[in-house]
């Protein structure tokens, strides 16, 4: 991500900066008013140094008692002056307006591409890009572009127009005398970009060292009870002066830099200077000059300078937004994970038979498979458990019952139909999969309940709620239903949490319900309340529940172990207790005390 | 219960009034200029104002010198070498003078001498110039760097009571952003010097030059500053509603981004399309009244310096005519234009950085002062070299807020290195009561002692190098796995980090990695299993070797090896040391001497594993719960839920 290195803005930018036109040429006439309304404004702002130009030689004649120039009295020329700045600000904060609104329209079509984008893709895709660096993408990378759009047009515009006035009219003025400026021009020029190459990789080193300061004081304050428990508080104190002077240090290397550059530029341009006091001063001398065009000399040499002034900070924006530009190709280029192709073959209402023909499955970029040549049936009306290690497959496998993973081989058949030729909507919302990791929006209980559709009656969801064992805990709260969960709400316990995305899944009363673990946090009694509830509530509806607890197990009609990715054992619990193989084995080390499951339900 | 002790008769300890840990997250004002707080700011400068003085006086001769420049251009170049007028009576500050006798003295053309003190002059200016930037940013970089250093220490220090409340995302940011605020403030303070001190000089000449027109001129920087009033009334309330709009947007994003698979799996993407699409439009919306405002604001600050233009060739004309002003004099004042107007648009600007500030300046010491802290003894009780290791608690009531109790009139006593396992459902107070041992809350009712001493006796720092505790969750600094075991304590050895890693078994995983012990680890220790972490919470606690030891046993599903090597480190760790275990795995507890059980902050059971087996109480109950439903087939008739 170098962000920084940005010298050469080859080939690659003009193709990452390529690939915004599409998105600025829907704005085009936006883009046309700001060019028109700069040239204007440009026009008018070196009318407004000719005035002053001509007021001085003006006043010049009059204490010759001369004719004034072009016979304009002083108070035309003041009338001039006036109406020049007055024209130059309409144009100039119209065309300045312009430019910035197409940023922020260009971002907002960016962003609506980004969310659609994203809704469309699975976990290979959230795997490779985390969510903090999508959302870096989403703010970061799109107010680059937007920048771009908005002061980098700008730059565009000073670069073409400054010179272009400004030579013009000097040229205009005496030919020899702005020869003579020229040579400093590239001086200048690579001056300022080799200050923007250091600017840029010292602001990395400050960027860094935030980073890195930042970090250093959220894993501190995150661990404070271990640093109080261990009374390391001093020693972490000197710790955090290492990084805090590091930042210190790469902050004052930047303003050094930064100062460097204030000060040689002005140096530069004062060189400028000097040669229109030595050089032109003579020329008025020699009567080839008068004192006004001088002058006016001096004001249009700033705006000849004004494009350099600028070249570093434009060369750090475009290489910058180009990155920017390229991550967000990357989310928008990407393929959607699943398909969503249905052929009209799956029946309406899904009955709940799976049938799992060498199914195997590897995520991407791995190299040991997560599932090997499974093979085994679900009747409809089933109750399956799961179980086997961390890292056994169980959730790869519950994925791809609802395809949130799509397989690499096998194939997987819902009510005889190969699962892929189901309209991903209908497999989705008649089977209803609660997630191992309990996951919350932001919103009141009732809302996080009743996700998969807004509208439904109160009621149903009290009834999910007790299904679910969370009608009591509920109830504790003042707001109840309405309340709020999250970081500006109520923090519930994993188990609560649990709970409520377990009501989630239950309020869909579907005909496959999928619970992927999620009693885990859940004490045992408590569990056993569920189970014994789901029961009632399930009976001849297919429900798949992975779980390490043989308690839990011992509830289902056919247990599958699973160990390394394939499918070791299947039968009922005791049936498999028989068996005398691995879930014969748990059972054992469980009831022999191994793990009482006391009461875990974190706090 | 076994043993009863009657309760604490001691006198109370006032109570210490609740705090109200949502001041720390209010949004402070922020809107007054306070000048207390920037006096207090200034004062992590004292240090540095050497760095200060220096600064300043190099900027003054720098500005100095650039008005100079000026000079050179309209008096010497205009007025003497081109109009031939040297005896005017404007102001030229003894230049003229000057090149008249460096003309004598080298024989050169006028033209010449004022070329090279223009350039002597601009070389003044960029050199002085910088210096001058270099020490006021050295003076401010280091001022605050002690600011947050000072910051971070005393933050550091806040009992758990203030960590419980306040969320670490509302610390960091004081500690991160507010000084960063600061920064700029301090900054932009020391560029308006920067840039009034030329305004004043330029002003000076001005008014000596032509007070009349001066001060017409000055008639304009009202207007500048009414324009940036209302800009920054009107403003106000604009950014407000855009920071508000952006962080909504932000905010929906990153929900539905974290919970993905749910949206998908509820079917919920086009519902929160067209809601993302409504916050989208909100904030385009904002942004355009922003942009409207800002565009036409800028504009016209940067024309009011052109429209002075116009006046000074409308009365410089009068005027030159009238022999009140010559030539250069008008073009001096056109010259001046800019020093005159960037510092008050600067001011402008630097105000809405000072208000910023101002916040963050408020939340910076709020936090200083925020003296929540644990009581400490005003004459501690010595302890001796060891601790023989016994624990009591006696009459122990306790609650986190006033209207809450978590502990009831609890009492035990642990007799040298014995174990106690505390078992009971969740919010029965175990948690607490640990927490009450390491020091980390104070407790108005009830006394606990160590080898008799009473705790609240012993310094806070003390106690908790005697008391070695393994939270649930253990925390892994970035580091390596050695830092991790030392926390880079001086007094532990890498040779006694080592061993401590054998005597619990994380020696074997440790060795197996690439580095070893100097392995790095990330943040949260993505790179360790559940059982490798605990492995390394025990070696630590060892490393450190406390008389007493905590334990809150992990519940997270761990596979059965590491489990036995759990086990067996436990033992090892617990070998001569007085444990306190909040245990969840019945082999831990059935190893226990004791087992009190807890519910609701009261000590329901206690005696040992056998005794309360026999007991039949709510102890056999739970127990039997699971051991039962294992081995027949009916359903447990279960305790109520929760």
């Amino acid at each position: 991500m170098a962000y920084w290195r940005g010298k050469t803005l080859g080939q690659s930018a003009l193709k990452a900066l390529l690939r915004l036109v599409p998105y600025i040429a829907r704005y085009r006439w936006q883009v046309v008013v700001g060019f028109v309304g700069f040239f204007l404004a440009r026009f008018f702002e070196v009318s407004t140094y000719y005035g002053v130009a001509l007021g001085i030689d003006a006043i010049g004649a009059l204490v010759q008692e001369e004719s004034l120039p072009f016979g304009l009295e002083i108070w035309e020329i003041v009338v001039g002056i006036v109406s020049a700045v007055v024209l130059r600000f309409i144009f100039v904060s119209r065309a300045r307006r312009a430019f910035r609104l197409v940023g922020q329209k260009v971002s907002f079509d960016l962003r609506e591409q980004l969310f659609a984008s994203v809704l469309v893709q699975g976990p290979a895709f959230f795997g490779r890009i985390g969510v903090g660096d999508l959302m870096t993408r989403a703010i970061q990378d799109i107010s680059l572009v937007q920048r771009l759009i908005a002061f980098g047009l700008i730059q565009v515009v000073i670069m073409v127009y400054a010179p272009l006035f400004g030579m013009t009219a000097m040229l205009f003025k005496s030919v020899s005398l702005t020869v003579l400026i020229l040579p400093l021009l590239p001086i200048l020029y690579f001056y300022a970009q080799y200050v923007a190459t250091q600017m840029a990789e010292s602001s990395q080193q400050v960027q860094e060292s935030l980073s890195m300061l930042a970090a250093h004081t959220q894993e501190n304050l995150s661990g404070i009870r271990t640093v109080q428990a261990q009374a390391q508080e001093e020693n972490e104190i000197k710790r955090f002066f290492k990084t805090n002077n590091q930042y210190a240090s790469a902050f004052y290397e930047q303003a050094r830099i930064n100062s460097l550059m204030t000060a040689w530029t002005p140096w530069l341009t004062a060189l400028a200077q000097l040669a229109i006091i030595v050089y032109g001063g003579n020329l008025v001398l020699t009567g080839a000059l008068s004192v006004g065009d001088l002058i006016f000399f001096l004001a249009c040499l700033n705006m000849l300078l004004q494009p350099i002034r600028m070249a570093g900070f434009f060369i750090t924006m475009v290489a910058r937004a180009k990155v920017g530009v390229e991550r967000l190709c990357e989310v928008f280029d990407a393929p959607p994970e699943i398909i969503d192709r249905p052929t009209g073959e799956a029946p309406a209402l899904i009955g709940g038979a799976f049938v799992f023909k060498q199914a195997s499955f590897t995520y991407p970029g791995a190299v040991v498979p997560a599932l090997t040549d499974l093979n085994f049936s679900i009747q409809r009306g089933e109750s399956i458990g799961i179980v086997g290690r961390v890292g056994s497959g169980k959730s790869t496998l519950l994925k791809l019952c609802t395809r949130l993973l799509e397989l690499n081989e096998g194939s997987v058949e819902l009510d005889g139909v190969p699962i892929d030729r189901y309209a991903l909507a209908q497999l989705r919302s008649q089977i209803a999969q609660v997630l191992q990791d309990p996951f919350l929006f932001g919103e009141p209980l009732s809302a996080n309940i009743s996700y998969d559709d807004p509208e439904r009656a109160l009621d149903l969801i009290w009834d999910a709620a007790d299904a679910a064992a969370l009608r009591e805990t509920v109830l504790t709260f003042p707001e109840q239903m309405s309340t709020l969960v999250g970081e500006r709400g109520v923090t519930l316990s994993g188990g609560q949490k649990q709970r409520t995305t377990l009501a989630r899944g239950l309020i869909r009363n579907a005909p496959v319900l999928i619970l992927d673990d999620c009693f885990s946090a859940v004490d045992t009694e408590t569990e056993e309340h569920i189970l014994s509830r789901l029961k009632r509530l399930r009976a001849g509806k297919t429900t798949i529940l992975v779980s390490h607890r043989v308690s839990t197990l011992r509830h289902t009609d056919r247990i599958l172990v699973l160990e390394g990715g394939r499918l070791m054992e299947s039968g009922s619990h005791v049936a498999l207790l028989a068996k005398g193989g691995l879930y014969a084995e748990l059972e054992r080390l469980q009831t022999q005390g191994q793990r009482s499951d006391f009461e875990p339900e974190l706090v | 219960m076994n043993q009863t002790i009657p309760p604490n008769t001691g006198p109370k300890k006032d109570d210490k009034p609740d705090r109200d840990h949502a001041m720390f997250d209010a949004e402070l004002s922020g809107n007054v200029l306070n000048f207390q707080l920037l006096k207090r700011v200034l004062t992590w400068l004292v240090p540095y104002r050497l760095s200060l003085w220096v600064s300043g006086a190099l900027v003054l001769v720098a500005s100095f010198a650039a008005v100079l420049m000026e000079v050179v251009i309209s008096r010497v170049l205009v007025d003497y070498i081109i109009v031939g007028d040297a005896n005017s009576p404007m102001p030229d500050l003894g230049l003229i003078a000057l090149t008249q006798q460096l003309e004598a003295t080298f024989g050169l053309p006028a033209l010449y001498v004022a070329g090279g003190l223009f350039f002597v002059l601009m070389s003044i200016v960029a050199l002085l110039g910088h210096w001058h930037r270099l020490t006021l940013i050295d003076a401010i970089v280091k001022a605050l760097r002690d600011l947050r250093q000072d910051l971070f220490a005393h933050l550091e220090s806040r009992p758990s009571s203030f960590f419980d409340r306040v969320p670490v995302g509302r610390i960091m940011t004081r500690v991160t952003n507010d000084v960063e605020a600061l920064y700029e403030m301090l900054r932009g303070l020391g560029s308006l010097v920067g840039e009034f001190v030329p305004f004043f000089v330029a002003l000076t000449i001005m008014l000596s030059t032509s007070v009349e027109l001066t001060l017409i001129l000055l008639l304009l920087v009202p207007v500048v500053g009414s324009a940036t009033y209302f800009f920054r009334q009107a403003s106000r309330e604009i950014f407000r509603q855009v920071r508000n709009s952006v962080s909504g947007l932000n905010q929906f994003l990153q929900e539905n981004l974290s919970g993905m698979q749910v949206v998908q799996l509820s079917q919920r993407q086009d519902q929160n399309r067209a809601a993302y699409t409504k916050i989208n439009r909100l904030n385009l919306e904002q942004e355009n009244r922003s942009i409207n405002l800002t565009t036409y604001y800028g504009a016209f600050n940067d024309s009011l310096a052109s429209i002075g233009l116009g006046i000074i060739i409308y009365y410089g004309g009068g005027s030159v005519v009238q022999s009140e002003m010559s030539l250069g004099g008008v073009i001096l004042f056109t010259r001046f234009m800019n020093m005159l107007f960037t510092p008050v648009v600067l001011l402008g600007e630097q105000l809405n950085v000072l208000f910023r500030a101002m916040a963050s300046g408020e939340r910076i010491f709020q936090a200083l002062d925020w003296d929540e802290q644990i009581r400490e003894p005003s004459h501690p009780a010595t302890l001796p070299e060891r601790l023989e290791g016994r624990v009591e608690f006696r009459g122990l009531s306790f609650g986190y807020s006033k209207d809450t109790q978590v502990l009831v009139n609890v009492s035990v006593s642990i007799e040298p290195g014995k174990k106690l396992a505390i078992v009971g459902p969740t919010g029965s107070g175990k948690s607490t009561m640990i927490r009450l041992l390491g020091r980390f809350y104070d407790f108005p009712d009830g006394m606990i002692f160590l080898d008799g001493i009473d705790l609240q006796h012993i310094p806070s720092r003390l106690v908790r190098r005697r008391i070695g505790v393994v939270l649930q969750d253990f925390h892994i600094f970035s580091g390596s796995i050695l830092d991790n075991i030392t926390l880079s304590d001086p007094l532990i050895t890498r040779a006694r980090a080592v061993e401590a890693a054998k005597t619990v078994n994380a020696h074997h995983f440790i060795e197996a990695l690439p580095e070893g012990y100097d392995a790095p680890l990330v943040e949260r220790g993505a790179n360790l299993s559940q059982g490798q972490r605990q492995l390394l919470a025990f070696a630590r606690v060892l490393a450190a070797d406390p008389e007493i030891l905590i334990l809150d046993e992990a519940t997270a599903s761990i596979d059965t090896e590491t489990e036995q090597l759990i086990q067996e480190g436990l033992q090892r760790l617990m070998q001569g040391r007085t444990s306190i275990l909040i245990a969840h795995r019945l082999q831990t507890i059935q190893e226990a001497d004791h087992v009190m059980v807890l519910e609701l902050g009261k000590v329901r059971e206690y005696g040992t594993h056998q005794a309360l087996i026999a007991q039949g109480g709510l102890y056999k109950t739970l127990h039997d719960l699971q051991f039962q439903e294992l081995s027949t087939d009916v359903t447990a008739p279960g305790l109520a839920p929760e």
